[in-house]
């Protein structure tokens, strides 16, 4: 599962130009054999390092971003992805919200 | 004790030995090939008259739970077994895969499960070839279908107060009456997360060796149920009848998974950053961004 936050200038007309901040959380697991090696093989597996997101629990992230003075429309975006392969990853939820700055 | 007593006593053992021989070859068939095992094992009889749950379930992944895991099935026998371990493949040893992604292969002779283990492999390994996907047509016959839940591992949480299942029973939550279909008898544990947590979690061997497909039970009880959770799996799981929605259903997912995203956008104060800016003496746009992720499920995420 993972989580994005983005920031994107949206005054500058290049799309590969906009992106002001990026951030990613990822929830997943990690698999140990006996002498604590990653493994991926369910019969190799013995022990996990859960970095997962447990039943019941919300995780509160705080993301602070600071943008070059002339900055003045700011689109921020959160989407959440589920993985169900590390190849094949849907968004779950997201939300979007632009706004500008005028400290004038 | 006359003539016609010894008779009498002689007739009635020959038959206990017979009846009772009888009974133990039923329940210890063994199938010599995948038609045979299937064909013990009809899903489709159930079709018949259980339509719409056939359907269902004809979408679930149980359906495909051979064909959908051949990689790591494969990964096990030819790199496990063959490499890692040195061991060869047996039945006893295909069955740490099987006994859930297709628990009917119980009823497989050594032969027979060694053959599919070997089928595995090459189904994987010669993927797209004529050799590969006639091992995999042949491999889509087996999974976890109507019997394996119903008949196979219906009582297996509770196998020393049930015993060996009865073949051709019909094990289900009210044991309602199926009038000339078959036999039928009601078993709770079908309706219980232990029933589930067999397969969806950590599995223990016959030989004590553990399997970590997935570890989903483990937080279910070690923290859903140790925080007061009371849902079973088959009550979120089986909302769709036998589709028996996951990871891969996205509204199940999504229902799973709570948002929520506060953006407060904000003047910093000038001159107070380290960061190289365009005016040092101008205000700086920035934001804060909180969010909130929440796990409404039974079980960690992500797993399965």
């Amino acid at each position: 599962m993972v989580l994005d936050v983005t920031a994107k200038n949206l005054d500058e007309k290049d799309p590969k130009k906009q992106l002001l901040f990026s951030d990613q959380k990822v929830w997943w697991e990690i698999g140990k054999d006996l002498h604590g090696r990653m493994r991926y093989g369910a019969w190799q597996i013995k022990e996990i390092v859960d970095l997962t997101l447990q039943p019941m629990e919300t995780r509160k992230e705080r993301f602070l971003m600071n943008f070059d003075t002339d900055i003045e429309t700011v689109e921020i975006e959160v989407k959440l992805s589920y993985f169900i392969s590390g190849k094949k990853g849907d968004v779950i939820h997201s939300e979007k919200k632009t706004f500008e700055y005028d400290f004038d | 004790m006359n003539v016609k007593q010894v008779f009498s006593v002689t007739l009635a053992l020959l038959l206990t030995l017979f009846f009772g021989a009888a009974n133990l070859s039923a329940a210890e068939k063994q199938a010599e090939t995948i038609d045979e095992l299937v064909a013990m094992f009809d899903n489709s009889k159930c079709m018949e008259c259980h339509e719409e749950t056939h359907s269902e379930w004809k979408g679930s992944w149980h359906s495909r739970a051979v064909i959908s895991s051949l990689k790591g099935m494969h990964n096990f026998i030819a790199i496990g077994l063959a490499k890692e371990w040195d061991t060869p493949l047996t039945k006893a040893q295909v069955m740490k895969c099987l006994d859930c992604h297709a628990p009917t292969v119980k009823y497989a002779s050594e032969k027979l499960a060694v053959d599919i283990g070997n089928m595995i492999v090459t189904a994987h390994k010669m993927k797209g070839t004529k050799k590969g996907d006639a091992a995999k047509k042949e491999l889509a016959k087996l999974n976890v279908g109507c019997l394996s839940c119903h008949n196979i591992k219906a009582g297996a949480v509770a196998r020393g107060l049930h015993g060996e299942p009865t073949p051709g029973m019909i094990y289900g939550p009210t044991g309602a009456d199926a009038e000339d279909g078959h036999e039928t008898e009601e078993l709770v544990d079908i309706t219980r997360a232990s029933f589930c947590m067999q397969c969806h979690g950590k599995y223990k061997a016959a030989d004590g060796e553990t399997i970590q497909c997935n570890t989903l039970s483990g937080s279910y009880q070690n923290t859903y149920i140790a925080q007061g959770g009371s849902q079973t799996c088959q009550d979120c799981h089986m909302k769709k009848g036998h589709t028996f929605p996951g990871g891969h259903d996205l509204d199940i997912v999504t229902e799973g998974l709570g948002l929520q995203v506060e953006i407060i956008p904000y003047g910093h104060l000038p001159g107070t950053l380290k960061k190289k800016l365009k005016e040092e003496k101008k205000w700086i746009p920035s934001a804060v961004v909180n969010v909130f992720v929440e796990n409404k499920t039974g079980h960690r995420v992500p797993d399965g």
